[in-house]
């Protein structure tokens, strides 16, 4: 879903940068309010790896293939610090691997980041729903795994969205305009598997911290 | 009258009247024009079948000179004006997704070329990364009590 140099105008370009740069503003100072904000970079650190390297694992949903994005597992166990790790997630995989680009950074971050953000909000709701016990007990680990497979599958679903509209709406001219909004549609549609298993996974990594670490989840 | 003088000679004079078609010399000109043909995949090895492509000449990079469709190999062929000598750019798009590649034609011309990067650049980038983001994660849990004063590096008591 990476949307590479050179296929959306510069004016949705440069309306990118500005939005990921108010989210990026807005993002470090929520970070900025907590009593220590160096503890988490450790993980966001890690989770960093690990939405780099995801792009890497594609998955054959036929005729297309999709690979993993994880925008919704960042969002749901870092919070705020979700965005500037995706940014810098994708700045790497467009210098290195050339898989999005630097033009279009800004539209790559608010597309995957924005939705992280949202996942995050998502997966907090568990709070409002199961007062929050023991962290053992039943209830709270069912409202944590389904909200964490909210959080992992819509996370990467409005993504999807996103990037959807935003390249149905900018095709030029010069093209076959059908042919391309439709094998954009397609491979919006093989995303709906892929929101099913990142739900899944993403489920399964919170109810794992829960267990095992719970001051890791940020909340 | 002398017919027997006067005859070849008018045989002559009609026959210098047709020749007047065949007394043109003849002309060979050479140009040399190739075809370029690109080959569009994905990372993952797979062709990119019916991809659109573009093709930009070197005199006016915002319009297009040429597009077509790729193949089902993801193969497309053209020949360009090798009168334009220069960087001719030529991008292909499927879904979204796709890239451009920089085709210089004229004084200096490879015989082949293309983007991307072999799997063991790949890896090795990958791995530095991956170290930086890990190395960084180990640098950030040091214990505090020696060299994280609260409140972080910077902050002075």
């Amino acid at each position: 879903m990476h949307i590479p140099d050179g296929i959306l105008p510069a004016a949705v370009s440069v309306a990118g940068y500005a939005t990921t740069g108010a989210a990026t503003w807005y993002s470090l100072r929520r970070i900025n309010r907590k009593e220590n904000p160096q503890e988490s970079i450790p993980r966001a650190s890690l989770l960093t790896a690990a939405f780099f390297v995801a792009s890497w694992i594609h998955i054959p949903i036929p005729p297309t293939s999709v690979h993993l994005v994880l925008n919704g597992l960042l969002g749901a166990v870092l919070g705020y610090y979700a965005f500037p790790a995706i940014l810098i997630g994708l700045f790497f995989q467009a210098v290195m691997f050339q898989h999005g680009g630097l033009t279009t950074l800004g539209v790559n971050a608010t597309v995957m980041g924005v939705p992280a953000l949202l996942a995050y909000h998502v997966f907090r709701l568990r709070n409002v729903v199961v007062r929050r016990g023991d962290p053992g007990d039943r209830p709270h680990q069912v409202w944590t795994g389904v909200f964490g497979f909210l959080a992992g599958s819509g996370g990467l679903g409005i993504s999807a969205l996103m990037a959807l509209i935003l390249l149905i709406t900018t095709v030029p001219a010069h093209l076959d305009v059908e042919v391309e909004r439709a094998s954009v549609y397609a491979l919006a549609v093989a995303h709906i598997p892929l929101m099913v298993l990142e739900g899944i996974f993403t489920a399964l990594v919170v109810l794992f911290l829960q267990r095992v670490r719970p001051e890791l989840l940020e909340d | 009258m002398k017919w027997k003088l006067i005859l070849p000679f008018a045989l002559l004079f009609s026959l210098g009247l047709t020749m007047t078609a065949f007394a043109h010399g003849a002309r060979i000109e050479y140009t040399i024009s190739m075809a370029v043909e690109i080959l569009a995949t994905y990372d993952t090895g797979e062709p990119m079948a019916g991809g659109q492509v573009t093709v930009y000449a070197p005199d006016d990079p915002s319009i297009p000179w040429l597009t077509g469709v790729c193949d089902e190999e993801g193969r497309f062929a053209f020949t360009p004006d090798t009168s334009k000598p220069g960087t001719w750019d030529v991008q292909v798009r499927q879904s979204g997704h796709g890239d451009m590649v920089h085709i210089p034609i004229g004084e200096d011309m490879a015989v082949s070329g293309g983007t991307g990067h072999t799997t063991l650049q790949i890896v090795l980038m990958g791995a530095c990364i991956a170290w930086g983001f890990v190395g960084t994660a180990l640098f950030f849990s040091r214990k505090p009590a020696l060299s994280l004063p609260k409140g972080g590096p910077d902050a002075h008591s």
